[in-house]
């Protein structure tokens, strides 16, 4: 059985008090009652109500501000007011207040019955509603965590054995049915690949790099990304060329994230080049930041591709032939420069190629304070 | 060296760590496993082990790390080396495959992602086990 609802009722008329008491403990209800409203907020307290009545029209506390502090200091209570000599303006006020209902005096047992079955269903649709919100942002919260072990898990599992078999079956299989397996490995690789780029895209707080900075030279940066980038230029057989002074400025950043960037801009512009062509990367220092552009002799976007190219799942339509990805490499890219108070540009030109820049802050001779104030506030 | 060397993997995913087995089964290292961690436990303190597989997100939460943490209170088994394996790349944000990742749970370790391509496995275990080994050599 459940507990009885437990009402509060607030008024200095001994008799409206004695009345409700009896009409609404008849019911499944258990009624205190105060006769001025400090004691019925001290009452608040300890009786804990679900609903409560307050006589607008009462000597000390007036009942709008005991409704004020009702709804500040417990906004799960529902709120009847009582109007004496019922003005509907008064009522309309109290209801603007917070009030979920009012009661016009004098009133039969009937209406406030109804009157209190009502705010009863409707706390408990507001609570139900609360909850499911919590819940809705529970899942948000941990929708990292339950997409990492729900599907990368089996996903793991898969390639682990993928692995194992095309390593033990080596000398078993046909070069077809060995290919075959190969292609499967890259397929699963290519939806671990997808499935962490969406987890970066919505669930990392990449703000948190912050905590990470400390001073780069970009030329370590450039080595490392180009490094990595490397492997997939030469099956394509371009040259990536870098040309960066040595005398470039500091900045301020997280090493792993930056080169992630780099890395974005040299596979992007490795996929978008012909064979045989040259991809550059250059570095140099203007208006006080520094900037590093990755610059191809490729396909180049169309104009009309170019706004929705830093945008989530945003590819330019021009796919050359075996150019996957999922297009959320720039988006993941702009969002890490922008948390380190820099920006990412494109200029391209159909058929001419594409060059990227991203402009950094110099790193401040005091590295206490790493954000750019001027644009700091960027996420 | 030429003593079979012999390694536990604890993890709860059997499919997983068949994947996992083979690979150094084929390679010549002896190999047992634990599917979770209490029966991971058991078996660390009853038999000798030269390395331990440990996949660090078990179960409901991070049950791995606190085995790591064990061991890391344990005189006796403090210097077993553990090749960590995570299916959770957020933790280890914005790394690149195959970058050394020492968490410090035990004197030696290392952490790896799921899965793990067979010649990086091999490549982690042998030079955990090299690195157990010139430490002891030291300590003597």
């Amino acid at each position: 059985m459940r507990p009885k609802h437990k009402i509060l009722v607030i008024d200095d008329e001994e008799v409206v008090l004695d009345s409700c008491t009896q009409v609404l403990s008849a019911g499944d209800c258990h009624v205190a009652t105060a006769p001025n409203g400090t004691d019925g907020l001290k009452l608040v307290e300890t009786f804990e109500p679900e609903l409560v009545f307050i006589d607008l029209k009462m000597q000390g506390l007036s009942g709008f501000e005991v409704l004020e502090r009702l709804r500040t200091n417990h906004p799960e209570i529902e709120a009847i007011v009582i109007t004496g000599y019922a003005t509907v303006s008064s009522a309309i006020e109290a209801m603007k207040k917070g009030a979920f209902d009012f009661l016009p005096k004098p009133f039969t047992p009937e209406e406030l019955r109804l009157i209190t079955r009502r705010a009863l269903e409707h706390r408990e649709l507001a609570r139900q509603a609360a909850a499911l919100r919590r819940e809705k942002e529970m899942l948000r919260e941990n929708f990292a965590a339950i997409v990492s072990h729900e599907l990368k898990s089996p996903l793991g599992a898969i390639q682990q054995n993928l692995y194992a078999l095309i390593d033990e079956l080596g000398d078993k299989l046909s070069d077809e049915q060995k290919d075959r397996l190969v292609r499967l490995k890259k397929r699963v690789d290519d939806l671990l690949n997808l499935i962490h780029s969406w987890l970066r895209v919505f669930s990392v707080d990449l703000s948190k790099l912050k905590e990470n900075f400390r001073p780069l030279e970009l030329a370590t940066v450039v080595a490392r990304a180009v490094d990595i980038a490397h492997q997939h230029a030469i099956r394509k057989s371009v040259e990536i060329e870098v040309a960066i002074p040595g005398d470039l400025p500091m900045v301020s950043g997280d090493e792993g994230s930056l080169t992630e960037v780099l890395v974005n801009l040299l596979n992007n512009a490795v996929k978008y080049s012909f064979a045989n062509s040259k991809v550059t990367v250059r570095a140099g220092t203007q208006d006080g930041e520094v900037f590093l552009s990755v610059i191809d002799t490729g396909v180049g976007i169309a104009k009309e591709d170019l706004e929705h190219l830093f945008q989530d799942f945003g590819r330019g339509r021009k796919q050359p032939e075996g150019a996957e990805g999922c297009g959320l490499g720039l988006a993941i890219s702009k969002r890490i420069v922008e948390v380190h108070g820099g920006s990412i540009e494109v200029q391209s030109e159909p058929g001419k190629g594409s060059a990227f820049t991203v402009r950094l802050p110099v790193a401040r001779a005091d590295m206490d304070v790493v954000t750019n104030p001027s644009t700091g506030s960027q996420t | 060296m030429n003593q079979t060397k012999k390694l536990l993997i604890i993890d709860d995913d059997p499919d997983f760590v068949a994947g996992m087995k083979s690979i150094l089964v084929k390679a010549n290292y002896e190999v047992d496993v634990a599917y979770n961690p209490k029966d991971g436990l058991q078996a660390l303190q009853t038999k000798p082990y030269d390395l331990l597989l440990l996949d660090i997100m078990m179960g409901r939460g991070a049950e791995g790390i606190m085995i790591a943490r064990k061991l890391g209170k344990d005189p006796k088994l403090r210097n077993l080396p553990v090749l960590i394996i995570t299916g959770i790349r957020e933790q280890m944000a914005f790394l690149f495959p195959g970058q050394a990742v020492h968490p410090h749970f035990v004197a030696v370790d290392e952490l790896v992602e799921k899965p793990v391509e067979p010649k990086l496995l091999l490549e982690k275990v042998e030079a955990l086990l090299k690195t157990a080994e010139a430490r002891k050599g030291q300590s003597k």
